[in-house]
């Protein structure tokens, strides 16, 4: 039985990586690894929470299972900021990933365990989850695809809900390929996420001719970055795509929209850990089911999960319901729509996927919350308005990789696909070579 | 005085509301139980629709406005008994609003009609003070339809009756199995200006208490020139009054927000296919109008069966409405429990069959009352000759027997009646009276 192999090799050694050169596929055709948020019987789901130290789902995730019967092998779970709170996967209870490229530096957020996974081993797919951009920008900072496809397109049941009109399950990968190959694998419906049954058939077809790059995606972006994205601007353009400089004002609003919703939907979700199911169960039974409920809550929960849950509760607050969960939902469909009008003349948005290179672990430490939200303005349009889109490395600077990230009109994931293999015929991905 | 209600009564589905658990309770605390309906994390909802078509079909029959696009929303409270810590439920788009249900002749107007789901149920045991709450999340994920009523009801027994007929009429309407008791009220009450909830009360006869004690609560309040406060108070069945709630309570925020796992539903169409069948009431208000019935005497017939209903309106066509309300509230009422028991498509026409013909003449009424009474026991009313037994031969002998009879039936005709009475009580009524007198009759003019 591959699990328990897997938990021998796992006590040996610490990376994926290793215990696979000991045991091999074991009878499987690939191996997979996924996001510590998607259940599997096997492993226990922690989503990165102390609140949720030794649960063992008692099912499977779609996407998991899927991948199963196809053949897959499932190594393990990937870390990820607690919840997928975060941008560089430091709020995890269970350690830091470190970047393949830098040690020093962030793989990115939240799945930033999928990236590493995806950048360090050769033909591993990683499942990862994406909010706000949790697939994008730790693709873009460990220099490896990251595909998020259409919200809706796979099915959710089994992922642990961080924003549930948000959450994406989607691929990261060191190339394309996997990303045609295993996209059609986990898509489809599924009676158990009702959202997942109003898709139209996957097309794996279609071609992007012709991009566009907003003008508010240009704008404070790190030179080092800028320049990467502009040679790569140039090289679309050499392969015959038509790049078109737009504006789209409402993208402005796409941030503090996406936080609002976001943390509204998670404060919801968290309610549920409060030590009576799950999370730890404390003695104090004398007390007030109030007192009782916090207590978990106040011991296990980390700061960012604390921010974000008293974030969103203020959001949905009477008086304050209109102004912003209310507001927020307007806003969403505001952009939906700008989106959709440039999708009329172009195939993709795009732009950089981070603003900047990835950061080290001592700038992130005196980086400000709200800077820290700041930083995803780039990823999180297309996560807000459910369009499909994806990070693929468009430049290298100072040997530190930089994302480029397309964005396409709701379920035009073939679009994106044939965009990616057009850009890797052209383009050369490094990786690093990592010690272990 | 005005009085309000929010009536939750059990959807009577298969499943609940979110999962495919049965709704039934045979397998004991916490043994209909799924990762849904405990709020797993990981685990979806997903809507039945039976559930939302009784939802609707409710709405409907209040003559609600249906709303042409719901959603469901999560209402956020912590409480042991809620294992999400959120209730799904309606909020901003409840399946059907403004609508109106009429009660002894008025108008009770309905504000709203949403499904939502169950939270679990606590079981308190153990001696005060070192209680233990013990939670059974059977009941988690129940479906629910939340009727709310403007403050329109004016008395604790109008609200009674409110909540009676509105159980009647569910119980034909959707099914609903469980009686007056099971349901769940929040009642609102104002004698004065302030309002007062009664959160929470168990069975119609509870919320009477309730209201009946608040009405002399806030009255004697009122007389002694105290401010009545807005709260929220708990009824206390067994010593029949209403408590203050144990927190301290404020303008609750739930902080609603949509939920996104279930998605939006436009149920226009599936409102405009669903049909809304007649109920109790809405039949007597009928028949009263269409056969010139007393109201209560209508509601009466509905009200001990649907079937014998349907034997008065079949009856009313051929012999018209008097003669069949007389024979349904009469001879059929009385024996309905025998006869429903026995109910068949034969012995529906059978009924309808005596006593057509004896509104027609052609039997008496005594010996259609007669077949009834047979047919209610389960026994075929057979015709004489069809019988070994001699009925010639008994009546010859009581004739025999009693020559002063024979006698008295030169001057009276009547006094053949005797030996009929005498006849059947040894017949034990298995025939017909009138083929009886016949006989008698035959048999006492060959005398003379």
């Amino acid at each position: 039985m591959s699990l328990e192999r897997f938990i021998e090799a796992a006590d040996k050694h610490e990376v994926f990586a290793d215990r696979l050169k000991e045991i091999g596929l074991d009878g499987c055709k690939f191996h997979f690894s996924a996001k510590d948020n998607l259940c599997s019987t096997e492993f226990q789901a922690r989503a990165g929470s102390r609140i949720l130290e030794g649960y063992r789902p008692p099912f499977d995730a779609t996407p998991i299972k899927k991948m199963r019967e196809e053949g897959g092998l499932l190594i393990g779970k990937t870390n990820m900021d607690e919840f997928g709170f975060g941008t560089f996967s430091v709020n995890s209870a269970y350690g830091v990933p470190k970047n393949p490229f830098d040690p020093e530096r962030s793989c990115g957020g939240s799945s930033g365990g999928a990236a590493a996974a995806a950048c360090i081993i050769p033909d591993h797919v990683a499942l990862g989850v994406s909010t706000g951009g949790s697939i994008a920008c730790p693709a873009s900072f460990c220099g490896v695809v990251g595909f998020t496809p259409t919200y809706g397109r796979v099915s959710r049941y089994g992922l642990i809900d961080y924003g549930n009109s948000l959450d994406k399950v989607g691929i990261l990968s060191r190339t394309s390929k996997d990303v045609r190959k295993f996209l059609p694998v986990i898509s489809g419906k599924d009676e158990r996420d009702p959202t997942s049954c109003a898709q139209p058939q996957l097309d794996m077809s279609g071609k992007v001719a012709e991009v566009a790059v907003p003008s508010e995606l240009t704008q404070n972006i790190s030179a080092e970055v800028m320049t990467c994205f502009e040679n790569a601007l140039k090289k679309l353009e050499e392969m015959g795509i038509k790049v078109r400089r737009i504006s789209m004002p409402s993208l402005k609003y796409a941030t503090p929209a996406y936080y609002i919703l976001a943390t509204s939907e998670a404060s919801t979700n968290l309610a549920r850990y409060c030590g009576m199911r799950f999370g730890v169960m404390n003695e104090d039974f004398d007390k007030s089911f109030n007192e009782f409920f916090s207590k978990p809550r106040s011991e296990e929960f980390g700061d960012e999960a604390k921010r974000r849950v008293l974030l969103g509760t203020f959001s949905r607050m009477v008086g304050f319901r209109n102004k912003y969960y209310i507001k927020a939902l307007q806003v969403r469909q505001l952009i939906i729509r700008e989106y959709n009008k440039v999708f009329e003349e172009c195939d993709a948005v795009v732009s950089p996927t981070m603003p900047f290179l990835p950061k080290r672990f001592d700038e992130i430490a005196s980086m400000a919350p709200l800077e820290i939200y700041q930083a995803d303005f780039l990823t999180v349009p297309p996560n807000l308005t459910g369009m499909p889109h994806l990070s693929v490395p468009c430049g290298y600077y100072d040997n530190l990789p930089v994302g480029l990230q397309a964005v396409a009109a709701q379920w035009n994931e073939g679009k994106l696909v044939q965009f990616a293999e057009n850009w890797e015929s052209n383009f050369e991905y490094k990786f690093p070579e990592v010690s272990l | 005085m005005k009085i309000g209600l929010e009536v939750h009564v059990q959807l009577p589905t298969k499943s609940k509301l979110f999962c495919s658990c049965p709704t039934g309770s045979e397998n004991g605390p916490n043994g209909s139980i799924c990762p849904v309906c405990l709020g797993f994390p990981g685990s979806k909802p997903s809507l039945n629709r039976k559930a939302l078509e009784m939802g609707i079909l409710i709405a409907k029959f209040m003559g609600c406005t249906i709303t042409d696009r719901i959603w469901f929303s999560r209402k956020t409270y912590f409480y042991p008994d809620l294992p999400k810590n959120f209730q799904t439920t309606q909020y901003e788009s409840p399946v059907g609003t403004d609508g109106v249900f009429v009660v002894g002749g008025k108008e009770i107007h309905i504000n709203r009609v949403h499904i939502e789901e169950d939270p679990g149920r606590i079981k308190r045991v153990g001696k005060a003070g070192s209680e233990l709450a013990l939670v059974d999340y059977d009941r988690s994920g129940i479906p629910l339809v939340e009727i709310v009523t403007a403050p329109d009801m004016s008395s604790p027994a109008e609200a009674r009756e409110f909540l009676t007929s509105l159980m009647t009429e569910l119980r034909q309407l959707i099914g609903v199995s469980g009686q007056e008791q099971t349901m769940r009220v929040d009642a609102n009450i104002s004698v004065g200006v302030e309002r007062v909830e009664i959160k929470n009360i168990t069975g119609v006869k509870n919320v009477e208490r309730g209201l009946k004690f608040e009405v002399i609560r806030q009255t004697k309040m009122l007389a002694a020139k105290k401010k009545i406060v807005r709260e929220t108070r708990h009824f206390d069945e067994e010593r029949g009054v209403t408590t203050p709630g144990r927190e301290k309570e404020f303008e609750e925020d739930y902080g609603y927000i949509g939920e996104p796992d279930l998605g939006t539903y436009t149920i226009t169409e599936m409102a405009a296919a669903l049909k809304v069948p007649e109920t109790p009431l809405t039949r007597a208000k009928r028949f009263e109008k269409e056969y010139g019935m007393q109201f209560s005497t209508a509601k009466q017939l509905v009200a001990t069966s649907w079937d014998l209903a349907d034997i008065f309106e079949e009856l009313a066509a051929k012999i018209g409405a008097e003669k069949a309300a007389s024979w349904c509230l009469g001879a059929l009422s009385s024996r309905w429990k025998g006869l429903q028991e026995k109910m068949s498509d034969k012995l529906h026409e059978t009924l309808l069959q005596i006593v057509t013909e004896a509104a027609e003449g052609r039997i008496t009424d005594s010996d259609a009352k007669l077949r009834i009474e047979a047919l209610s026991k389960g026994k075929e009313m057979a015709s004489v000759d069809d019988l070994d037994i001699d009925v010639d031969g008994l009546i010859a002998q009581i004739a025999d027997e009693h020559p002063e009879v024979v006698e008295d039936y030169r001057n009276n005709p009547k006094a053949a009646n005797f030996i009929i009475g005498r006849v059947m009580k040894e017949t034990k009524g298995k025939f017909s009276s009138q083929e009886i007198a016949e006989k008698a009759k035959k048999e006492l003019e060959n005398r003379l």
